[in-house]
């Protein structure tokens, strides 16, 4: 299969990417940083340093996601080495999903490296490995992968610069729109309501796959929770992954 | 629809949607196409005439308003159809984060060529095309030149019976480019079909045995090579030398024109080449060469394109 191929491919662009080398040091830092803020949190310097690597960790993938996300498809066009990938005997959604396959190991590359820091930070302070972190983390994967989805979607029929407005719109509301949905409903107009339920359905509800506060503070998890969110962000992936695939399909190059 | 046919196209158009009220543009408009097996075609067209929309069409880079693409027998749609098929872009991008070698393992794998025939074949072409010097160099630290000699060679990656190629010797200085020529017409002496676009009519008419003239989205004229250049009488120049003293007196016809030390050169048409030669020996002229002439590919392309 070229999917094989083709993530093999975007996976090296990735890792010899200075960009992205960039961010994880960057993101790495930022957690060694938390130890620093921890001093100041008397009592509660474990709970900071979690708390700061999991944020740490969904901003910069989510920061990974976007920009190589769109740039991925862009460059490809725009570098003219699409000419050479599409005339191959490759069925263009062996491109689609190579290029997602590739990107989805970096960003568990990224992630595993990352938790690795933040497990190492936490063994230096408590002396043992938290595991109660890791299905928060297994969410955030889940969720960086929607992510990616969305800006692979966009970069296929609209401009990077939009494309990456859309995909952080999106990122955006869908850590609100349970809120909005709620919020919403407090207003008499019925027609206000309806809006807001379509964007509800339309837009993934991205805190069903937030457990980063109860993996901390060790509360309110359990194997149901968590599976329900892990089946939600895969179905949404797959579902916005197919609709790409049906754009990239008949696009003229 | 023939199976001898490397390329079959029928009613092919192309009509691009105008964006934001903006007009629809018909760039290709009922395109019927004949190349023979084992041909070199040559697409000639001035820039916007749709060769290059007409390539795409072909590699199913873009679709097709109406018509129908067959190579080989096949619809272009069909693997068995572009695993026959070799396609060099127009100002080639590669992948500059990749070095030479690794570009064409990449593009090899895309073929499915198994790994040690794919080893071969990379190191092979690397060579052909004159840049295994660079094999383990970076593709963002080669010259122009060089990305369209790696293009090239992933074009032959799969060792395709039908090779497509789009302005090939745009990028190439004039070693390259008899290069380019010399390997053309190796790979013709092997059997393969190769059908180019250009701009340079004297790289077609150097190699191409049969040429195809596109202006505005329409075929003009194509044909075999002879053809298209005998669509006019070829004429014949003849040269010779009068003595200076006897010119003026000889009140010579307009087309004769007359250079210094009595030298003169006049343009006939063949069925007036004996009158001229019996008028030379009259006036006591001495004959300096007879050179049988012919229309150029750019005589006849700018006829076809009305300028």
């Amino acid at each position: 299969m070229a999917v094989g191929a083709v993530s093999l491919n975007t996976f090296r662009e990735t890792i010899r990417n200075r960009v992205l080398v960039n961010i994880l040091v960057f993101a790495v830092a930022i957690i060694f940083l938390g130890l620093a803020v921890g001093d100041w949190s008397m009592g509660h310097q474990v709970k900071v340093i979690k708390d700061f690597g999991l944020s740490a960790m969904s901003l910069f993938g989510l920061l990974i996601a976007v920009f190589i996300g769109i740039r991925m498809v862009v460059e490809e066009i725009e570098g003219r080495t699409i000419y050479i990938i599409a005339s191959k005997p490759v069925p263009r959604w062996h491109i689609v999903t190579g290029k997602f396959a590739g990107l989805a190991l970096t960003l568990l590359l990224n992630i595993v490296l990352m938790s690795i820091a933040l497990f190492a930070a936490g063994f230096v302070m408590e002396s043992g490995i938290d595991l109660h972190l890791i299905p928060a983390i297994i969410l955030i994967y889940i969720e960086i992968l929607i992510i990616v989805s969305f800006a692979l979607f966009f970069s296929s029929f609209t401009s990077p610069t939009l494309a990456s407005l859309f995909t952080i719109v999106i990122f955006i509301v869908g850590h609100l729109s349970t809120f909005l949905r709620d919020y919403v409903e407090l207003y008499p107009d019925k027609g206000l309501h309806w809006l807001y339920r379509i964007i509800y359905y339309i837009v993934p509800d991205l805190e069903k796959l937030n457990i980063k506060m109860a993996a901390v503070e060790h509360i309110g998890t359990n194997a149901g929770m968590f599976w329900t969110a892990f089946a939600y962000g895969i179905c949404y992936m797959l579902l916005i992954h197919i609709i790409t695939v049906v754009i990239f399909s008949k696009k003229d190059f | 629809m023939n199976a001898e046919y490397a390329i079959e196209v029928r009613g092919l158009s192309k009509i691009f949607k105008g964006e934001l009220g903006q007009k629809d543009v018909t760039a290709l408009s009922s395109l019927d196409l004949n190349i023979e097996a084992g041909q070199v075609f040559a697409f000639i067209g001035p820039n916007g005439a749709g060769k290059t929309t007409t390539i795409k069409l072909l590699t199913r880079l873009i679709f097709p308003t109406t018509g129908r693409i067959r190579i080989f027998g096949r619809e272009n749609s069909s693997p068995e159809a572009m695993r026959k098929t070799g396609y060099l872009p127009e100002q080639p991008g590669v992948y500059g984060y990749l070095t030479g070698k690794e570009f064409l393992d990449y593009i090899g794998r895309l073929f499915h060529v198994p790994a040690a025939l794919r080893k071969k074949r990379r190191d092979m072409l690397l060579d052909t095309v004159g840049i295994a010097y660079a094999a383990d160099t970076l593709v963002r630290n080669y010259s122009r030149g060089m990305v369209q000699r790696l293009a090239l060679a992933q074009a032959l990656i799969n060792d395709p019976q039908l090779l497509i190629l789009d302005e090939p010797m745009a990028n190439l200085d004039p070693v390259g480019r008899k290069d380019f020529r010399d390997l053309i017409l190796r790979l013709k002496d092997e059997g393969k079909t190769i059908f180019f676009s250009s701009h340079i009519l004297s790289d077609a008419e150097t190699i191409a045995d049969q040429v195809g003239i596109i202006n505005r989205g329409e075929l003009m004229s194509s044909g075999g090579m002879e053809n298209l250049l005998s669509l006019q009488s070829p004429e014949v120049e003849i040269a010779f030398i009068l003595p200076e003293d006897k010119i003026p007196g000889l009140s010579l016809p307009e087309n004769f024109s007359t250079g210094a030390g009595g030298r003169v050169r006049v343009s006939v048409e063949q069925n007036n080449v004996k009158e001229t030669l019996g008028n030379i020996e009259a006036w006591g002229g001495s004959l300096v060469s007879i050179v049988p002439g012919s229309r150029t590919l750019e005589a006849v392309f700018l006829d076809k394109i009305g300028r």
